[in-house]
């Protein structure tokens, strides 16, 4: 029992020693330097895998959620609630280095006719409600349904963010403007692909180790609980 | 089911025109907004419709969460809550009556301040009735559903006041930026003025489908 516990930890942890240290040295000296944005589109390697991992971790906390709705225990409560938490950790980098590559290739902080940015955005505003609504409710079953249903409204707000700035994008931006119009060199690719195992497998780092620490304090607490004599 | 939201609708409004609690704060509050955006507006000839439509958007949007404060509200003081989830009726009922009376008050609202908006930031040769109409209507339509559903979920929080702005607003984002656009495209010289309101109708369904798959565990035990 106590090794396949031990498994959910040690190979993202191997895996994130290995893989983030070799994306910044692939990265920086393997990968040619972008003809376009130079020595600034090394951050495409960092933020795009970032965001990215940001959304599967939204998506985890949400599909928990709907697990939560189903089975009822708090395992998958614990989950979806760590799910958003490692999602908005993430979501913290995305929106750090995002306007960084911003003002280093547009030469504005902040590009308000940019899709992505902007979906983003009102996301993590969301997803920081959630922790709001969350601990504003007494510990129990309405908790964990109030949380569970926030969670996946999510899915269908991600959508409809896309949708409507798309939408609002035909009036404020007639054309269209692809951020990658010519195919990625394979070394670039093959840069992505391993700045985007590395950052997903921080992911699950993070999110097995939260795990481990809630339930362990919760068994404490159940622990202290039966020592007093009160009822387990 | 439907009878019952129906009803619970019904019994919204009837209290509604004996105490007078919502509807006139938030007329005063949507018509005081409007009024204070002109004045500040007033020197800025520049800014022009596309503020217009910004402003329009965003007052609706904050008085529609000032009304969402007092929903459940009464039902909340009064333990009328306990009886209703006691009541034989599907639990959906109970939210969509709620979400009932929230749209015919943001509706009977704007069907007096948004005349006054038209007054007071066009002369001559406002955006095109008929779009701004249907996209309010459309859009209320959301707002009372999602902010509904919001303020049954904040339903015994503790700080539940603070906390219902900040849980709607991010999701009722899609709707202003959907609204605006649908205004400021029915000016005339721009086109596309049937794709937002056909993404607020989009929106509607997305969210009236995920609050009735997830209304059996909305208001709890």
């Amino acid at each position: 029992m106590p090794t396949k516990r031990h498994l959910t930890t040690t190979v993202p942890l191997a895996l994130s020693i290995v893989l983030v240290p070799l994306t910044i040295a692939m990265a920086f000296w393997w990968t040619g330097e972008d003809v376009d944005q130079g020595l600034s589109q090394k951050i495409f390697y960092f933020h795009v895998p970032i965001a990215l991992t940001s959304y599967i971790a939204f998506a985890f906390g949400a599909f928990s959620a709907a697990m939560y709705l189903w089975k009822r225990t708090e395992a998958w409560d614990l989950r979806s609630y760590v799910g958003v938490h490692s999602g908005t950790i993430f979501g913290t980098l995305v929106l750090i280095t995002g306007p960084l590559w911003a003002k280093a290739s547009w030469g504005v902080w902040w590009n308000w006719g940019d899709r992505q940015l902007n979906v983003f955005l009102i996301l993590f505003l969301y997803y920081c409600a959630y922790f709001m609504l969350r601990f504003s409710l007494d510990e129990g079953e309405r908790r964990r349904s109030a949380s569970a249903i926030f969670a996946l409204l999510g899915v269908g707000l991600i959508p409809m963010s896309f949708l409507a700035v798309r939408v609002a994008q035909t009036l404020i931006h007639p054309t269209v403007f692809t951020s990658s119009g010519a195919a990625m060199p394979g070394s670039f690719l093959l840069t992505f692909l391993v700045g985007m195992a590395g950052m997903l497998s921080l992911m699950v780092l993070l999110i097995s180790v939260e795990l481990r620490g809630k339930r362990t304090a919760a068994r404490v607490l159940q622990l202290q609980r039966s020592a007093r004599g009160e009822d387990a | 089911m439907i009878g019952a939201a129906l009803t619970i609708a019904r019994v919204k409004f009837v209290l509604e025109i004996r105490r007078r609690e919502v509807i006139f704060a938030m007329l005063l509050f949507l018509a005081a907004t409007i009024v204070i955006v002109r004045v500040a507006l007033s020197g800025d000839t520049g800014a022009g419709t596309r503020a217009a439509a910004g402003m329009l958007w965003a007052a609706v949007v904050f008085t529609a969460v000032l009304g969402l404060l007092r929903t459940f509200a009464a039902e909340h003081e009064g333990g009328v809550i306990d009886a209703l989830l006691l009541a034989p009726i599907d639990r959906a009922s109970i939210w969509l009556g709620t979400a009932l009376a929230q749209f015919g008050f943001l509706t009977a609202i704007e069907l007096v301040a948004v005349p006054v908006w038209w007054a007071l930031f066009f002369q001559g040769g406002g955006p095109s009735v008929g779009t701004v109409v249907v996209a309010l209507l459309l859009a209320n339509v959301g707002i009372a559903l999602v902010g509904t559903l919001s303020a049954a979920l904040a339903l015994g929080a503790r700080t539940r006041d603070v906390l219902l702005p900040v849980l709607v607003l991010p999701l009722l984002l899609p709707v202003v930026l959907g609204g605006v656009t649908a205004t400021y495209g029915a000016f005339g010289e721009e086109v596309g003025g049937l794709r937002p309101l056909g993404f607020l109708a989009l929106y509607d369904l997305v969210f009236l489908a995920l609050a009735w798959g997830t209304s059996e565990h909305l208001l709890g035990d």
